[in-house]
């Protein structure tokens, strides 16, 4: 024992992982239990937390019904306001304020963004979806706010609020929709609850850091002048804080957008997101594109829009905006004298249907090698990684049936390579070959737990100390005592999967961004579009391609989750300062040289960030997979939603949440360690 | 079912059910659109009917899993068709608590069923008896079942009919949940382009079965014993060796209802929409892209018998 407490703290970590490993995989055929969790040992978690709401929702049930009805009315009032307006009238003015904040591009940006919503035929779905974000925006706003000055004010909460932000943004809507329904009724206010939920984190994590990055001279000035606190906080902090708020106000703006579809889930507002849903049943990808353009058009001119308010000081003349308005006001009333009612062209129709028919010629020609293509991938990666070796190596699929010798051969090889690591110096990454060489063998989803805890946990400790590694054990306890272990493993398996897929490609695709602006112009929108677009529509291609299965989901679980990878290599890569670069050119390192030993180095903490962010988008995604047939938390968040279990989908919700959690702080811990080591 | 209908009528006229208070006819009565055509349907009819008996009618969009707490609190007035196949527990909760009340079945005739599109009989012959999937097995695999079939079930918050019937007549078949309907209709589809073979649970009325050109395999048909002896039926050593339960789709309303609205309540609970009478509208709508206001507008005009007695019963 004391020869253990004298190695490295990684290094004692990994061999305690691996001694636990191989006595797991020892005790396998004796103690059961080891990886299938009995379920007579599980508590009835789901039923306490089931009763536990149904009591404390009866409590609130008339406050909250209360809450509804008020909100009714601005909402009543913003719908109104939107679809009786003239819809030339709603174009200029939007283009107005693009003039009047960007100049001559960002008006033409929202002209002809309007002008496609028009022509598209959704104009009347469009201002219906635009009544919900105008409510439910300034309510996230306002939440969001008071959250941020409170932890503010109160510094012992904010770890806790910190917390409550974390699940606010990942438990998905899904999970909470029935007790949310029986709070709030039926309608369009309860997505523009659930979407104010969504998009309030965002808005106080930027208000908090805003107001903590206010310089401490410009507070003793407030109160050597004597202001009392309110004063103090609101005539000059958040004046002060005002730019980083402004962000927050941007990043709730788009987080309200991506909950549209949410809201028409629920329905009660016919909506752009209502008309996705419809032509995603239906398997029609080319409306549902084309309808989910209509919601990615919005997120750009409002993301582009409230983008210039927060970051640009510059204004542009208003007599312009002045000059635009009353063009606006003439062709209102010219639109009102000759044409009825908003027009419902649909001209963009016949390109839907061509993209539909594209997307089905391309299958026809292409099925036999997608499905090649899939299963190849199946069988030599997905199926050992998730059941194992020992059981995914069978005749029809690697040709030959896999044995114990072979496992033993196996680990024989494993082992010798850990040796020679060792011996070369490198114990800790011998004793990791080791570990993956026995997950590659057992597979994900059939890990003892025990092996989990621990490694999870010694993971915590190297990262951040004791306090992680609790956390990370006690949380890891409630998901097996609820008895959702195994559906988490799939969740964990599947999640793990693609984020490693998006580490490598993503973080290639950040690199290649880096060195060529070019590349960086052609992937950028791409970014954009991918993260705003109601991913529903793509799952129809996906699905076409590769069949409902755990492929399907993996690769939809990809296209969203491997955004923040690629920004955010990118960002950390080409941003470098400036100075450590020409140190680097002047000693006469090669670009290469530059990127692997200056720039790599230098961008490990932001690209370690962008890891987390597709980490959590990974987890958040598990609900959408599970609409193309994977097993896992999502599909037990679906079934309680059919058995009306609220207990279920609460437990399952908070399953996801635990996982996301853990292996957020886990990312973030390594990250903060690798920034003391580089003494940034 | 035109001549039942007109019997229903008849013996309306006649009986039990005489003309009932119109109630609060200021108020819009609220019906509940899901997220299918054929419920479109079903609720337009029902709302046109509901007008020409002189009441307003007001459309709500509603997602079919999570609208029975709104039928409780009375936010919607009915909705028109729920299908026992795959209607949320919440149903029955919301019935036993006292807010929801069931407004007798829709009449229309539902099928579920193990389906397959026409091109697979190709590919496993034999079809549509089912013993011939016994030996197709292998052609149906994929690599999430291999070495057995794939079979395509229902998302699993419908249940698992097929996974039953697989069981029950021991096939050597791998029910894959599918998730949501899109998924189903999306596999149809890229099977019908790729000419692949792939076996489904499925039902009718849906504008898939045409479009897709959907069959049915033929399975015993079944009666209570199937379901709770296992020596019934093919299969001795199982239940569930026969074909589905009948589904039934049926009609809901807000408890409320019948004091608020007597005459709707009337209407609503007599109405009566039969599959020949759906399918043609939903292929005008999903296939021929014609509106539902304005299918549905025909239909009325040009079938006024089948509905019209139900109207007159309840308000004359």
């Amino acid at each position: 024992m004391s020869a253990l407490l004298k190695l490295s703290p990684g290094l004692r970590a990994a061999l305690i992982t691996v001694l636990t490993g191989a006595l797991c995989l020892a005790l396998e055929p004796v103690a059961p239990w080891l990886v299938k969790w009995p379920a007579d040992w599980t508590l009835p978690a789901t039923e306490w937390v089931g009763a536990a709401l149904e009591w404390l929702l009866g409590g609130i049930k008339p406050l909250a019904r209360w809450f509804s009805g008020l909100l009714g009315y601005p909402m009543a009032w913003a719908n109104a306001a939107l679809t009786q307006t003239p819809w030339p009238l709603i174009i200029g003015i939007t283009t107005a304020i693009g003039w009047y904040l960007g100049g001559l591009a960002m008006a033409a940006l929202g002209f002809v963004g309007l002008s496609f919503v028009l022509t598209s035929g959704y104009w009347q779905e469009s201002m219906n979806t635009l009544s919900l974000v105008a409510v439910s925006v300034p309510l996230a706003l306002i939440i969001g706010g008071a959250i941020g000055i409170l932890a503010n004010e109160a510094p012992r909460i904010k770890p806790a609020v910190q917390g409550v932000l974390d699940v606010m943004q990942t438990v998905p809507t899904f999970a909470y929709l029935t007790p949310l329904l029986l709070l709030f009724g039926f309608g369009p206010v309860v997505g523009l609850i659930a979407s104010a939920i969504y998009a309030a984190p965002p808005m106080a994590r930027n208000v908090l850091l805003g107001l903590e990055r206010v310089e401490s001279e410009i507070k003793e000035a407030a109160v050597m002048s004597g202001g009392t606190r309110a004063q103090q906080l609101f005539l000059v902090e958040i004046p002060s804080a005002s730019l980083q708020i402004m962000v927050g106000v941007n990043q709730c703006l788009m987080a309200a957008l991506s909950m549209v579809i949410i809201a028409a889930v629920i329905g009660g507002n016919n909506d752009i997101g209502w008309e996705v849903l419809l032509q995603m049943r239906k398997a029609n990808f080319g409306p549902a594109l084309l309808a989910g353009l209509v919601i990615v058009v919005f997120a750009i001119v409002i993301d582009r829009m409230s983008g210039a308010l927060a970051t640009e000081r510059k204004r542009y003349d208003p007599r312009v905006a002045y000059g635009i308005l009353a063009l606006a006001i003439l062709a209102a009333l010219l639109a009102a004298r000759f044409l009825p009612g908003p027009p419902s062209w649909s001209l963009f129709d016949g390109a839907a249907q061509w993209v539909d028919d594209g997307l089905g010629a391309f299958n026809t020609e292409h099925g036999a090698k997608l499905t090649d293509f899939k299963n190849n991938t199946m069988f030599f990666a997905f199926l050992p990684l998730r059941i194992g070796l020992d059981d995914a190596v069978l005749p029809f699929t690697w040709g030959f049936q896999w044995t114990n010798a072979m496992s033993l051969w196996f680990f024989g090889v494993a082992g010798a390579l850990a040796g020679v690591l060792w011996a070369t110096g490198r114990p800790v990454a011998g004793l990791m070959l080791l570990i993956a060489a026995g997950v590659i063998e057992t597979g994900v989803a059939n890990l003892p737990w025990p092996f989990l805890f621990v490694a999870l946990g010694a993971l915590g400790w190297v990262s951040a100390g004791r306090n992680l590694a609790v956390m990370v054990v006690v949380l890891l306890s409630t998901i097996l005592l609820s008895g959702l272990w195994e559906p988490a493993m799939l969740s964990l398996y599947l999640s793990g999967i693609s984020v490693f897929a998006c580490a490598i490609v993503g973080g290639l695709l950040g690199v290649l961004c880096a060195i060529s602006p070019l590349a960086w112009r052609f992937i950028r929108p791409v970014c954009d579009m991918l993260q705003t677009i109601p991913l529903f529509v793509f799952l129809i291609p996906v699905l076409m391609f590769f069949q409902i299965g755990e492929f399907s989901a993996f690769l939809a679980i990809c296209l969203y989750a491997i955004v923040p990878m690629i920004r955010y290599t990118r960002h950390g890569l080409a941003n470098t300062p400036g100075d450590l670069v020409e140190a680097a050119v002047a000693s006469g390192a090669t670009p290469m040289q530059i990127l692997r030993d200056v720039r790599a180095p230098y961008a490990a903490p932001t690209i370690l960030l962008g890891l987390n962010q597709t980490i959590l988008y990974a987890f958040a995604m598990l609900v959408i997979a599970a609409l193309i047939g994977t097993t896992g938390l999502g599909q037990s968040v679906f079934l309680a939603i059919g058995q009306a279990d609220v207990g279920l989908g609460i437990s399952a919700g908070a399953a996801m949440a635990i996982l996301a959690l853990i292996a957020d702080r886990l990312v973030q811990g390594l990250a903060e360690e690798r920034r003391r080591a580089l003494g940034l | 079912m035109k001549l039942l209908n007109t019997v229903a009528a008849l013996a309306l006229m006649a009986g039990a059910a005489g003309a009932a208070e119109m109630g609060a006819v200021d108020e819009p009565i609220k019906l509940a659109i899901n997220e299918w055509t054929g419920q479109h349907i079903t609720t337009h009819v029902a709302g046109e009917m509901l007008k020409a008996a002189g009441y307003d009618v007001e459309y709500v969009t509603a997602g079919m899993m999570n609208q029975f707490q709104a039928l409780a609190d009375g936010e919607i007035a009915a909705t028109l068709e729920i299908w026992s196949s795959n209607v949320s527990d919440e149903y029955a909760k919301q019935v036993a608590a006292g807010g929801v009340v069931e407004l007798g079945d829709l009449g229309l005739a539902a099928r579920e069923g193990i389906a397959y599109p026409a091109h697979v009989a190709d590919l496993c012959p034999g079809l549509p008896a089912w013993e011939a999937l016994k030996d197709c097995a292998q052609v149906f695999a994929s690599a999430e079942t291999i070495p057995m079939g794939r079979l395509v079930d229902y998302p699993a918050d419908w249940g698992t009919p097929g996974a039953d019937r697989m069981t029950g007549f021991a096939l050597p078949f791998k029910a894959v949940p599918a998730g949501s309907e899109g998924a189903l209709i999306a596999e149809l589809r890229a099977s019908t382009e790729r000419k692949s073979p792939l076996l489904i649970t499925f039902w009718q009325p849906h504008w898939a079965m045409s479009a897709y050109d959907v069959k049915f395999v033929e399975l015993p048909v079944g009666n209570e014993e199937c379901f709770t002896d296992p020596a019934w039926g093919p299969n001795p050593n199982a239940v569930n060796d026969c074909d589905f339960a009948p589904s039934r789709i049926f009609k809901g309303g807000w408890s409320g209802l019948e004091d608020k609205w007597p005459a709707a309540y009337e209407i609503l609970s007599n109405y009566q929409l039969a599959v020949e009478d759906q399918q043609p509208m939903m292929g005008a709508i999903d296939v021929d892209g014609g509106t539902v206001e304005a299918v549905v507008g025909e239909w009325m005009a040009a079938n006024e018998a089948k509905w019209k007695p139900v109207v007159d019963a309840a308000t004359k």
